[in-house]
């Protein structure tokens, strides 16, 4: 995408789930010994409408237990019932699935998984799934937008309804000769390495951030050679350990990110388990297979803020056209940091709270430590407006924004915009398992370089999945700026301080606080 | 070792409750960071402020304008207007007035009421700050001799019963409550600062500001003030819209200044381990109470040096291991009495002093236990001895060049680098430079061990051209056209025998014959470079002497090519910074490009780097880039895989071929820190010691070292990268290192006076050594195992193979042709050659059994 062409917006296609039987949330349940077999449930059921719902031979299985779950088409739920009422026999009952129970937990709940599975499927939201808070009992779950409380119909599924709001976010305010990148939704995608997912996932993401004329990262595994076809979209990160970062690679890029650190594992640097060390993941590291990799958590070459000024000047010395980005993690003096890195040169700011995820860390480190991102935002915003220069760097949140929704409350608590990992991944059939870190562990396919398993991640389908997200997520954002009476995304990003007074800040509320 | 007199010290700590309570101490407030450029200076003679000037503007980038500040130990009586006895016997005290109106009302409450005033005055300053680029307004300094007074000082020893003390310990300490009682008032309690001291020790005095540490001696006219000590801070503070000049560095105790590069993670903890004895910081900045701690220890409890500094850099893990048994009894005691009071993070301090008492005066350069900040110690011994400390090399050389511009007591070139190994056995991560009362100056380090450049060689003072004598050998020998390479090879073999006039009239028949024809200016640019180069017999002619006058002559040679906007086709071409945007391609590809790097600025847009990419692009395959000034980043990202070669000369600046990918560099100096970062491909060889970090990450290539490496080098190195070190690495060698094709020889040789290669003590005297690497091998010379397995962590020594030296002969073999160093002198050992594998071990990387059994799900 050429710079200056106007955007035109992806087109949702539809991407079913490639599995063949999807994960539902309602089961009926048929008691064998009362059914008669009458097929009134059939007759009455909304969703049944011209199919069979009684799968005779399921009904004759051992176990007596009959579902009524016809593909595609699923049911409504406890809300409905018809045919529990209708059921001359009283043989019927409906429950949650044992999946839907399975699935999720308090931040990514079921309901998330399924609406992201529905967003990338279709590219929109329905009433079926909550797709805007999870189950956490605080952060964004416990943050409304002041409309949220008076609508009880919310967002609908009516493309009429929605206009298409300007969400745009420029990414170098520096005024300092460097192309200024402007992005049409306030997000690009996260960093994830060669090693942690696999090949067919980061051109999947390569291909939705082109798509998309945003930008995904190469993590800090190298830059496969297959990537470099999207090379205006992919920001090549300069980690720790270095691996596969060299000049053409930092050449290439429009952004650099120097990671510092990672809210996931503060204090660590990447630890790429043994067995996800393949020899493909060895030979774009230049390593040896098979041995855990270790990164060292400080720059060795960055003990002090006039050290990473060194390094920042250094990295735009190499390529003086690419904005440079920091991602740190958040630390009780992440306004230091972020004032520090202002100093030293930094467009972007990546601020990686705690909830992020990693598929290269053991288990002890993972998210452990570090402040959450809900916190950190406000103080490094605030912290930057006292010193006169917020509008001069992009502040970046990330780690653990889900929805549209998380990413509309942190830009609402003074981020210019967010940095989504786990949502894509969760977009093409993350089921958060939590299984990354071991190398054949990934079920989905994902965080996997196992040469067999990496295929399961079609890259066009892929792509299309997350493609669809951000639509379904940007129609959100438009309905969100429409509500609280916005030109575009922009401004709902505070100019000055955010103060919280008496549970209220900048459009929002914390429920906590509601009397 | 002194006797610490339990009477004397403790009334000294518990009275200063009185004067501290409700002293502003909120440890809540944010503490300021301190990354910055810091240096110091100390000389047997006088020096002029003037001369610190140009090192530190090369080291701005280090600072961020926001805060410098200088400090001078030593000064001249005469030009402070006052008798010798008085500045002997006098403190000076300065007072900084943020608001000249609080004056009156500061000298009668603190000055004029307690001391007596000897001479009072205000210090001259320039007109107008904005003169010199400055923002604020720097304060007004009022400068004070006095002493306390007589009646108020006996008052103050019969309250506190200090009758016990020496005289001058009481009124030291009345003069420094006395201080902090001001400070407390007019500055620390109030939100609009008035006035401060900067300074009230004897014989010394600070300035500081807002601002760059040269404007410091611009604005208060410093320039022609003399010393024998100075220290000279930039500062990169980052908090805060407003700064305050007395949040700028250098911080004092009494008769001492502290400068401070790095920041603590721990300032709070140190200010409650302060507060228990009864010391509270005022100016909310983790320097201030590392000079509060250096206090407490040298003046309050009198330590012995070595003690102080072990109180503040501990002697930890190996290296306490290595101790004699004495010193471990006494470090330990040390230890737990104060290893909670020690600064934890990256810090390196500058201490100026003056020992009243002791009549001397001192320089102390402390780094922290991991070596985590950048430090160099140089010392030139000649008709005047100086030693200098600074956070880069190409500062110090800056300065003894300037220094020996205008005054031929000094020479342009230093007689000795080195670096601390922090909290080490071997030198305890810290030196001193003393100037006793008849202005010797003597260098020791933390135990006392003295260093010196003194040996049979003499410094020699260069010889105007009428002087010359000519030189008819050298004519003779030139009327063969010889090449440079037997050129070099005569003159190392004859230059013993020479005079130091003949090596002049040699250096500048050199210079004559380069100019006759590129052919000859060839040769003669081989045979000086070889000259600067390689090590020989100088005979009673100090090294230094010579390389400098060859490298001034190699420069004048380089100067005096012709400008890339003349027409000819000569083989060089000179560009320099004013005609930079003006450079075409080469008009044949055997084309040198000379750059005059001298007045680029450090790195960005306009910068070196810049220009080396653009002149690649257009074709350039040979440079000569010389009279380097500390400039960065040279070479970086260069990708350059078609045979190009750049020559090197001056003082280069950090992060030298970052990145680099394909190109041959050969660096005719030291290099600095963040050498070959990254470094994909090619091949560099350095002609002298590199800095921190060398090669981290690198991906491959090759490189050659003739000196040694600092610390922290090859971590994180993959691929075939390959170093050959001839010197040692002090500590943190090749972490996490997964070079499966690649490896590291270390071969811990130096170089003698004679030019002769000798064995260094050992070639890794720290711990650390491998640590959690994966693959690739380190090949230690190291015939008296000197290197134990306790310096591992992850690792093992073994004996080389024959497929090991069959995989290390070629590249030492490339080495010798490099450097000169003989493979069969490695082989040798005290004269007798020796199998290969009785002298070289092997350094290998072991499975990290606790690691293993983790990822087996156990």
């Amino acid at each position: 995408m050429m710079q200056g062409e106007l955007f035109k917006k992806p087109i949702v296609k539809p991407a079913p789930s490639q599995y063949p039987a999807s994960i539902e949330k309602y089961e009926v349940i048929i008691e064998r010994s009362k059914c008669s077999m009458c097929g009134k449930c059939a007759e009455v059921c909304p969703t049944c409408i011209g199919a069979s719902a009684i799968d005779i031979e399921a009904y004759q299985k051992p176990d007596g237990y009959l579902r009524v779950a016809v593909p595609k088409i699923s049911c409504t739920g406890i809300s409905c019932q018809r045919c529990v009422h209708e059921c001359p026999d009283d043989a019927l009952s409906v429950k949650l699935s044992p999946q839907y129970i399975a699935l999720g937990d308090a931040r990514w709940t079921a309901e998330l998984i399924m609406s992201t599975w529905e967003q990338a499927e279709a590219g929109r939201v329905s009433k079926k799934y909550e797709y805007r808070v999870g189950d956490s009992g605080g952060g964004f779950d416990k943050l409304r937008f002041d409309f949220e409380l008076d609508d009880k119909e919310i967002c609908d599924d009516d493309p009429s309804n929605n206009e298409d709001r300007d969400t745009s976010i420029v990414l170098n305010k520096r005024n300092d000769g460097r192309p200024e990148i402007r992005i049409p939704i306030p997000v690009y995608s996260a960093d994830m390495s060669y090693g942690s997912i696999s090949l067919n996932v980061m051109l999947a993401r390569a291909k939705a951030a082109e798509a998309w004329n945003t930008f995904t990262s190469t993590g800090e595994g190298g830059y496969p050679d297959e990537l470099i076809k999207y090379k205006d979209h992919v920001i090549t990160q300069v980690a720790t350990g270095h691996f596969g970062v060299n000049a053409e690679t930092i050449k290439r890029a429009k952004i650099i990110v120097l990671k510092y650190a990672q809210g996931a594992k503060p204090g660590l640097g990447g630890h790429l388990l043994a067995d996800k060390v393949t020899p493909d993941v060895a030979k774009i590291r230049e390593v040896v297979p098979y041995i855990s990799l270790f990164s060292p958590f400080p720059f060795h070459n960055v003990y002090s803020v006039e050290d990473h000024y060194r390094h920042v000047q250094l990295m735009e010395d190499v390529n003086p056209q690419a904005l440079i980005s920091v991602k740190v993690s958040t630390p009780v003096d992440v306004d230091m940091v972020a004032i520090g890195s202002y100093y030293a040169g930094t467009h972007i700011l990546q601020i990686d709270g705690g909830y992020g995820g990693t598929g290269a860390a053991p288990d002890i480190a993972k998210k452990n430590i570090a402040m959450p991102i809900e916190y950190a935002i406000p103080i490094v915003h605030n912290y930057l407006v006292r010193e006169g220069v917020r509008d001069q760097i992009t502040i970046m949140a990330s780690g653990g924004l889900r929805t549209a929704f998380d990413v509309a409350k942190a830009i609402a608590l003074g981020a210019d915009g967010a940095v989504i990992g786990t949502a894509e991944l969760v977009a093409i059939g993350c089921k958060r398992c939590e299984n990354c870190e071991r190398g054949k562990g990934c079920p989905s396919g994902i965080a996997t370089t196992d040469p067999a398993l990496r295929y399961f991640i079609d890259v066009d389908w892929g792509s299309q999945r997350i493609i669809n997200l951000y639509s379904s997520w940007k129609r959100q954002w438009s309905h969100i700026l429409e509500k609280l009476g916005l030109d575009n995304i922009r401004k709902l990003r505070p100019n000055d301080e955010v103060k919280f007074k008496k549970g209220r800040f900048n459009h929002m509320v914390h429920l906590d606080h509601l009397k | 070792m002194t006797t610490m007199n339990r009477n004397t010290c403790s009334p000294l700590v518990s009275d200063k409750h009185p004067v501290t309570t409700g002293a502003n101490s909120s440890i809540r407030e944010n503490v300021e960071e301190g990354g910055c450029g810091v240096l110091g200076i100390a000389s047997s003679i006088p020096i002029q402020g003037r001369y610190l000037l140009q090192p530190l503007i090369q080291m701005h980038n280090r600072g961020n304008g926001k805060g410098g500040g200088i400090a001078a130990v030593g000064l001249s009586a005469k030009q402070l207007g006052v008798s010798e006895r008085v500045l002997e016997e006098d403190y000076i005290m300065q007072v900084a007035y943020i608001d000249p109106k609080s004056r009156v009302e500061v000298e009668s409450q603190f000055i004029n009421s307690n001391l007596n005033v000897e001479l009072a005055e205000k210090t001259a300053t320039i007109e107008n700050h904005r003169s010199i680029g400055l923002e604020v307004k720097p304060p007004e300094v009022w400068r004070y001799f006095v002493r306390a007074k007589e009646d108020k000082l006996r008052q103050f020893i019969e309250k506190n019963g200090y009758e016990g003390l020496k005289p001058e310990t009481a009124e030291d300490e009345f003069i420094y409550r006395n201080s902090f009682a001001l400070n407390k008032k007019y500055y620390a309690s109030l939100g609009d600062k008035k006035a401060f001291v900067t300074s009230h020790g004897k014989n010394i005095i600070v300035f500081k500001i807002v601002g760059y540490a040269e404007q410091v001696l611009h604005y208060y006219q410093l320039e022609d003030l003399e010393s024998h000590i100075w220290i000279g801070h930039q500062r990169y503070p980052t908090k805060g819209k407003i700064w305050h000049p007395g949040g700028s560095h250098p911080f004092i105790g009494l008769h001492d200044a502290l400068v401070h590069n790095g920041d603590f993670a721990n300032y709070h903890s140190i200010t409650e381990y302060l507060r228990q004895r009864n010391i509270s910081p005022l100016f909310l900045t983790d320097t201030e109470v590392a000079a509060l701690y250096w206090d407490l220890l040298t003046r309050t409890y009198e330590y012995p040096l070595e003690y102080a500094i072990e109180a503040i850099a501990p002697t930890t893990e190996r290296d306490f291991a290595m101790l004699p048994e004495d010193k471990k009894k006494i470090y330990k005691a040390i230890q737990a009495t104060h290893i909670h009071c020690s600064p934890d993070g990256p810090w390196f301090f500058i201490i100026a002093r003056n020992n009243p008492y002791r009549r001397e005066f001192q320089l102390i350069g402390i780094t922290d236990t991991s070596m985590l900040r950048p430090q160099v110690f140089s010392l030139q011994e000649g008709e005047a001895k100086i030693g200098f400390i600074a956070s880069e090399k190409q500062a110090i050389d800056t300065m003894v060049q300037n220094l020996a511009k205008d005054d031929s007591r000094f020479y342009p070139m230093n007689d000795l680098y080195w670096y601390a190994r922090g909290g080490s056995y071997t030198d305890g991560g810290a030196f001193v430079f003393t100037i006793d009362e008849s202005k010797n100056l003597l260098c020791t380090d933390k135990f006392g061990k003295p260093i010196s450049a003194t040996n049979h060689q003499q410094h020699c003072k260069r010889i105007s051209s009428h002087d010359m004598p000519r030189f008819p050998s050298i004519d003779e020998k030139l009327k063969d056209r010889p090449r440079g390479v037997d050129l070099f090879a005569y003159t190392a073999k004859n230059i013993e025998g020479w005079s130091f006039g003949e090596v002049c009239s040699f250096a500048e028949t050199m210079r004559e014959y380069a100019g006759k024809s590129d052919e000859e200016k060839s040769v003669v640019v081989e045979t000086l470079t070889l000259l600067i180069d390689r090590r020989y017999d100088t005979g009673r002619k100090r090294r230094s002497d010579i390389v400098s006058l060859f490298e001034e002559k190699l420069f004048d040679v380089f100067n005096s090519t012709s400008s890339t906007e003349s027409d000819t086709n000569g083989k060089y071409r000179l560009i320099k910074f004013e005609e930079k945007n003006r450079l075409k391609g080469p008009a044949h590809s055997n084309q040198t490009l000379v750059m005059d790097v001298s007045e680029f600025p450090p790195e960005g847009g306009e910068g070196t780097c810049q220009l080396l990419e653009r002149a690649c692009k257009l074709g350039w395959k040979n440079f000569v880039a010389y009279n380097f000034r500390g400039q960065r980043n040279f070479g970086a990202g260069l990708i350059a895989r078609d045979r190009v070669r750049i020559d090197v000369y001056g003082r280069v600046g950090d992060c030298l071929a970052a990145f680099a990918d394909g190109p041959e560099f050969y660096v005719h100096e030291s290099a600095q820190d963040s050498v070959a970062y990254c470094f994909r491909s090619g091949k560099l060889v350095i002609f002298g010691d590199a800095g921190k970090a060398f090669e981290y990450g690198a991906k491959g290539g090759v490189t050659f070292i003739l000196g040694d490496l600092i610390d922290r080098p090859l971590i994180n190195s993959v691929g075939s990268a390959t170093a050959v070190v001839n010197g040692s690495c002090k500590d943190y060698m090749g972490e996490s290192c997964m070079a499966a094709r690649g490896f590291t020889i270390l071969n811990g040789v130096a170089f003698d006076d004679h030019g002769k290669m000798v064995e260094q003590e050992t070639p890794y005297p720290g711990g650390n050594l491998f640590p959690l690497a994966a693959a690739s091998a380190v090949y230690l010379r190291d015939p008296r195992e000197t290197v134990g397995e306790d310096q591992l962590n992850g690792g093992k020594i073994n004996t080389i193979s024959k497929e090991d030296w069959e995989k290390i002969l070629p590249l030492l073999k490339e080495n010798e042709k490099l450097f000169g160093i003989g493979v069969e002198d490695l082989l040798k050992v005290d004269g007798v050659m020796r199998r290969p594998e009785c002298v070289y071990r092997k350094v290998v990387p072991v499975e990290i059994a606790a690691l293993t059994k983790y990822e087996s799900g156990i």
